[in-house]
This record gives C-alpha cells, structure tokens and sequence, in this order.
C-alpha cells in the first residue's frame, strides 16, 4: 500500500495547481456557487484560496492536496475571524471539513 | 453449498495492484490522462485495506442470516446449473443498482457509502475507496430474497464478488468510450465517470453495477457529455485526508443533526431524507441543487 503509495509521489501526477487569478477564482465559484453574485472578491497571499462577498454571504474557496474545498458562511463571521500567524482562520461548523486556513497577512480587506 | 469455494476478490486483488501501477505507469508517459495525489490514494487504499476489518466483525453475523434465509427458501438454484449463474447474474446486478440507488437517495445509507465518492480524484485506486460501515447501515438486507429464492450464499457471495471485481476496471479516466454496443448495455468508464461528478446536471444518475440497462429502465441514465467535464468528489468536499473523516464524517454530522432535532418528523427528515435535507430547506439536496442549474439554464436555451 505505502509502495504504491510512494510510486504515484514519483510520478508526479497531481493536478497542476497554479496560483489563483481573478479570472480562474471567479469560474470556481461560479462552478461551486452557481447564480450567486460577487460584489467583492480577494485572492489569498499564495494564491490558494480566495474569499467572496456574496450579500450576506462569504463564499470561501481553498486548495486542499492538489483539489479545492468551497463552503459558505455568514459574512459577518468571515469579516470578523481573526488572522493567526498571516492566515486567516475560520471556523466551518461542518465535520467533512472543519476549518480552513487562508494565507491573508491582513484582514479584512476593503 | 454454503461457504464460497473461491473468492473473486481475493484472486483479483494482484490485478488491481498490477493494473494501478499500469495506469501510473501510462500517465507517466503521457500516453493516458489521469492525476494522481499521493495523500488521495493512499487515503483510498487505506479505506480498501480496512474494508476487511469490520468484514471480519460483521461477516459472520451477516453469513448467518443469509444462512437462516436460505434454509426457509422457496425454490432450490443448483450451484453447478449455468442457468443458475445467467439468473443471478442479472438478478443480483438488479439488486445491487437497487442498493446503490437507495445509498445515494436516503442520508442513512448514504452516510456509509459517501466515502466512495470522497475523492476528487477518479482513477483506479478510487475504486478501491470502500465503505467500512455498509455492514452496520444494514444494506446487505437487499441481498437476502435472492437466498430466499433459492440461491445459496456461496453462489450470491460470488456473484457480489464479481461485480465488485468489474467495477474495479472502470474507475478510471485512461479509457474514454468502449464500443457503442458495449456502452449501451455495460456500465464503462464514461458511465461511472457521471456517478463520480459533482456538477449538478451529473448528480444522482448511473448507479448500475454491470449492467447500464438499470439506470435506463429506471430513468436514471444520464451519458457522459464532452461539453460538461466531470468534476469528482461530492457536493461538500472533505477538508483533508484524514481516513477517519472519510469513514464517518455523514454519520457523525448526522447524529449531530440528530441532536438538535425538535421533533420526530425532524429526526426522519435527518435519517432518511435525501442527503442535505434539513426542516427549513435551506441546505441543498440533489433536487435542489439540479433545481437550480435547470433554472440557470433555462434563459440561454
Ligand atoms: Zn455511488
Ligand atoms: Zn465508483
């Protein structure tokens, strides 16, 4: 198990992962929140994740190995979550993926 | 004949180890498409290695009743008679489109099966990303009439064995579409590509086991379309690649759900509603999900 493991590390076949433009962020959450508008939209630090206000909403995406992670969540918990060591942390309430963790030196953003 | 003489599963198992490493192989030479993330597939052979676990548990117990079910049967199947085997080939096929459509529409059953589709990635070490609670959400129930008609549990303990050995080739993106005849009567890669998307238009469709005719009796068939890639994993995705998380997130969010219920019609709707369900409809179902993708697509045709 561990060989094969090791043998799809080799081979080096994950997805390409390249960092997050606006253009590509917007067709994920487009993908992964269809119909819901952005009216503002940041792209993280790395480039591997990125928030959206959408109304009262946040609109959170994150890369996890080499595949992204989207949920939502109230906007004024987004807006209020603390950045610990240059992340953003943020609570998810959802045991398929409790928190995520977005490279933001500073938050919020205006 | 009560214990299965072979098991398919077992024989099989050098062949996926050898067909996994081809596909890597390939990949690496750039002759097949297909990605691979170490974490995710060891996460999937995890899941498969510990499968057995609670097999041993459960096994035993499940092998009783099948016993006692077969003892009270109504016909008698000849293990040796080839009309037997074309029987319940079809019959167990049938059975087993039946139990994997209820996995996907009732959150209990669900709840045992979503690791399955836990991945974003589709290749052949998915294939390998198995249930370790299918025992304990009781599924294998379904499987009892073809006792009670006569099969014994050696002959339907194979015949699982089969199919699961032929869904094994078809996780995979390296095959892109099998002969037009073939596609239409045998679930192919295509097929089972559209069981492992998450875009809503692909969502709840194609839960055959060999044979794709179920899904287009049942009107569950929805083909592969080059214009909609697939995208694999399910609507939530897993935050990591933790095994234990891939083993009982659903139930674990479920009981949680449980416990704030207010009523009984609440702590139904959690159980077996459709996954998503919840009192005030303000999480998203399938139905809500395609809902809204037929409403988005509705202007531009
Ligand atoms: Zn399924
Ligand atoms: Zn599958």
């Amino acid at each position: 198990m561990l060989l094969l493991a090791a043998i799809a590390a080799w081979a080096h076949l994950a997805k390409p992962m390249p960092p997050l433009d606006g253009a590509e962020a917007r067709r994920r959450l487009a993908d992964e929140f269809p119909g819901k508008a952005l009216d503002c939209m940041w792209i993280s630090d790395d480039g591997r994740g990125a928030v959206a206000r959408s109304g009262g909403l946040a609109l959170i995406l994150y890369a996890v190995g080499d595949g992204y992670v989207a949920r939502d969540l109230p906007w004024d918990q987004v807006a209020a979550s603390p950045v610990q060591d240059g992340c953003l942390a943020l609570k998810l309430h959802d045991m398929a993926a409790p928190r995520a963790k977005l490279a933001f030196a500073t938050w919020p953003l205006n | 004949m009560l214990h299965a003489p072979i098991d398919p599963v077992t024989l099989a198992v050098p062949f996926f180890i050898l067909a996994i490493i081809l596909e890597i192989a390939l990949a690496r030479l750039g002759w097949v498409k297909t990605h691979y993330e170490p974490r995710d597939t060891l996460t999937s052979l995890a899941m498969g290695l510990g499968r057995g676990i609670p097999g041993v548990l459960l096994g035993g117990m499940i092998f009783a009743v099948t016993v006692v079910v077969y003892n009270h049967r109504i016909f008698t199947v000849p293990f040796g008679a080839v009309w037997g085997w074309v029987a319940i080939f079809f019959l167990e096929d049938l059975t087993y489109y039946g139990f994997h459509r209820f996995s996907h529409e009732r959150r209990f059953w669900w709840a045992a099966h979503v690791n399955h589709h836990s991945s974003q990635h589709y290749n052949l070490s998915t294939a390998l990303r198995q249930t370790w609670t299918g025992g304990i959400a009781g599924t294998w129930c379904l499987w009892l009439p073809l006792a009670w008609l006569g099969f014994s549990p050696a002959q339907i303990a194979i015949q699982q064995g089969i199919s699961l050995v032929y869904q094994f080739w078809i996780h995979t993106e390296a095959v892109g579409r099998m002969p037009t005849w073939f596609e239409a009567v045998m679930n192919t890669p295509s097929h089972h590509r559209v069981h492992h998307a998450r875009n809503p238009r692909y969502l709840d469709s194609n839960y055959a086991g060999i044979l794709i005719i179920w899904d287009k009796l049942f009107g569950t068939f929805q083909p592969e379309l080059d214009e909609e890639p697939c995208r694999y994993g399910i609507v939530k995705n897993l935050g990591d690649f933790n095994i234990l998380r891939v083993a009982f997130h659903e139930w674990i969010g479920m009981f949680a759900d449980i416990s704030q219920a207010k009523s009984l019609r609440e702590v139904l709707g959690y159980v077996i509603g459709p996954p998503g369900w919840s009192p005030d409809g303000s999480r998203d179902t399938s139905a809500s999900l395609k809902a809204r993708w037929r409403a988005l697509q509705a202007p531009a045709e």
